[in-house]
């Protein structure tokens, strides 16, 4: 019987079109683009830290680097990613051991709004001080 | 008759568990790290000095450790599961284990290395 | 009576996959299976797809209308057009398509018959009941007796096999092997049904692997898509917790 069928590629990235899905799905291309981000800024991170290993003076320049307002900036948005990532892991990790999964919408709604008012106030400590 | 595929027990995995418990763990050990090196550290960043003090600490040392093998786990982890929806083979998902498996070793030495070259 | 324009995925063996697009002549409080079967007797009769109860219990017809998994036969037009854009049809994802709006589900019954929830032609010969005797008592007003091991043949309640949770799951989209939001509920389903410890064991064992419920990404879209209330999410996580607390357990030598 002759078949039509996706090609892998296409099927792998199938998660990425959240369009008529609805929140949970929402949540889930939201915790794959947050966690693709942390992964390459982990690896960026730990390359940086190699700067330490050089001496003061390559390590001190880059915190004068990192203290101006565009690192500053980026700084927010990492930080957007790990409240999201994080704040959003707790919530599958407490639905995916069978607790809460009937209000996984309410709970996911909480915490983002937990997530914006901690990325706000920290968004003003950072570019305070 | 068609072999039905699906009636065949697998082995039980534990990699979900483990991104839930290093996730969980990075909650806290990531929370502690951050609040430590931008908000605690005057002007948000520490320098060369204030960074060798900070981790001439042991109990900041081994906190930091923590967290290393933590985030490591849960960031390979996650990296594998993306690749396994890529409809791998049986052979193949074993092959991405191992090579994560050694990537996740050789992240974990490095961040070791780094820091005791720099505590020392 | 509106002219209601659709646009419906054709694909035939040895031809590339298109969209049709034809208008038929149908009221708005009709169906939307309705307007699918105008289309294949009024403009292509060659238009293939299934359909049979009219009433969501057999499952046959579910296919995506606007990109979203539906019921067509439940689904009243003027829920889902909006009075001017072209009404889109698509085969259910997932799956194989076979030709137009059907495809291949035979991986699905393999699921559930792998979870020992389906009832096959064998099965049937030896049901103790017929429609008749339901009728018959029902005209008596006689209570009808159920045989004790009737549990044997009874399928899980609500759940219509039509393969909507299994169309609307990412990780269906990604991986073959996957049990599926179906196969999982039919686990936990059958695992409840029985107090039997090896089939238990055997049940749960085939949940707890990689291709089970620790491959669920939590999207929850099999709940929200389900037509029948089953919440398969729901079961998936059920089982979870099941097979966390049996490890708990076997670690602290219980």
């Amino acid at each position: 019987m002759a078949i039509l069928d996706s090609r892998r590629v296409s099927r792998a990235g199938r998660w990425v079109d959240v369009r008529h899905r609805r929140l949970g799905m929402w949540a889930y291309a939201l915790n794959r683009i947050t966690g693709i981000g942390l992964v390459v800024y982990l690896y960026l991170h730990l390359c940086i830290l190699s700067l330490l290993t050089r001496g003061q003076s390559a390590w001190d320049s880059f915190v004068s680097l990192a203290r101006s307002p565009f690192y500053l900036a980026l700084d927010v948005i990492l930080l957007a990613g790990i409240l999201i990532h994080g704040l959003n892991g707790l919530r599958i990790a407490l639905t995916g051991c069978g607790i809460g999964a009937g209000a996984q919408k309410a709970i996911f709604t909480m915490l983002m709004i937990v997530s914006a008012i901690a990325l706000a106030v920290a968004a003003l400590k950072i570019f305070h001080i | 008759m068609i072999e039905n595929p699906f009636t065949e027990e697998p082995k039980p995995t534990s990699a979900w568990l483990w991104q839930v418990f290093t996730g969980v763990g990075l909650v806290i050990l990531l929370g502690l790290h951050f609040i430590a090196n931008h908000f605690v550290a005057k002007g948000g960043l520490r320098d060369f000095a204030e960074v060798v003090a900070y981790l001439r600490n042991p109990v900041i040392l081994c906190l930091e450790v923590l967290f290393l093998l933590c985030v490591t786990t849960h960031a390979l982890l996650g990296v594998r599961a993306i690749l396994l929806d890529f409809g791998l083979s049986e052979q193949t998902e074993r092959r991405l284990d191992r090579v994560l498996k050694v990537v996740g070793a050789l992240t974990v030495v490095y961040g070791l290395a780094v820091t005791f070259m720099v505590i020392r | 009576m509106p002219k209601v324009p659709l646009q419906i995925f054709r694909y035939k063996a040895g031809e590339p996959s298109r969209y049709d697009t034809c208008t038929v002549d149908i009221p708005d409080s009709a169906h939307v299976i309705d307007a699918i079967d105008a289309a294949w007797a009024v403009h292509d009769p060659s238009l293939t797809f299934r359909r049979a109860c009219h009433h969501s219990s057999c499952g046959s017809c579910a296919i995506r209308i606007n990109g979203v998994e539906k019921l067509p036969c439940v689904t009243k037009l003027s829920d889902v057009w909006d009075g001017r854009t072209p009404l889109r049809l698509d085969p259910l994802r997932n799956f194989p398509v076979v030709s137009d709006l059907v495809v291949d589900i035979s991986s699905f019954f393999q699921r559930m018959s792998a979870a020992d929830m389906a009832i096959t032609c064998e099965a049937e010969a030896f049901l103790p009941f017929t429609v008749d005797s339901f009728a018959v008592a029902a005209l008596e007003r006689k209570a009808v007796e159920l045989p004790e091991d009737f549990s044997r043949f009874n399928r899980f309640e609500q759940c219509i096999e039509c393969g909507i949770c299994m169309s609307a799951c990412p990780t269906m989209a990604a991986d073959d092997r996957f049990l599926g939001p179906a196969g999982l509920a039919a686990i936990y389903q059958a695992r409840h049904k029985t107090d039997d410890p090896k089939k238990v064991e055997h049940l749960l064992g085939l949940a707890d692997g990689e291709h089970g419920v620790w491959r669920c990404h939590s999207a929850f879209e099999c709940t929200e898509a389900c037509p029948q209330a089953v919440d398969p999410a729901g079961k998936i996580m059920a089982l979870r917790r099941e097979l966390i607390a049996r490890r708990f357990s076997k670690m602290w030598g219980k």
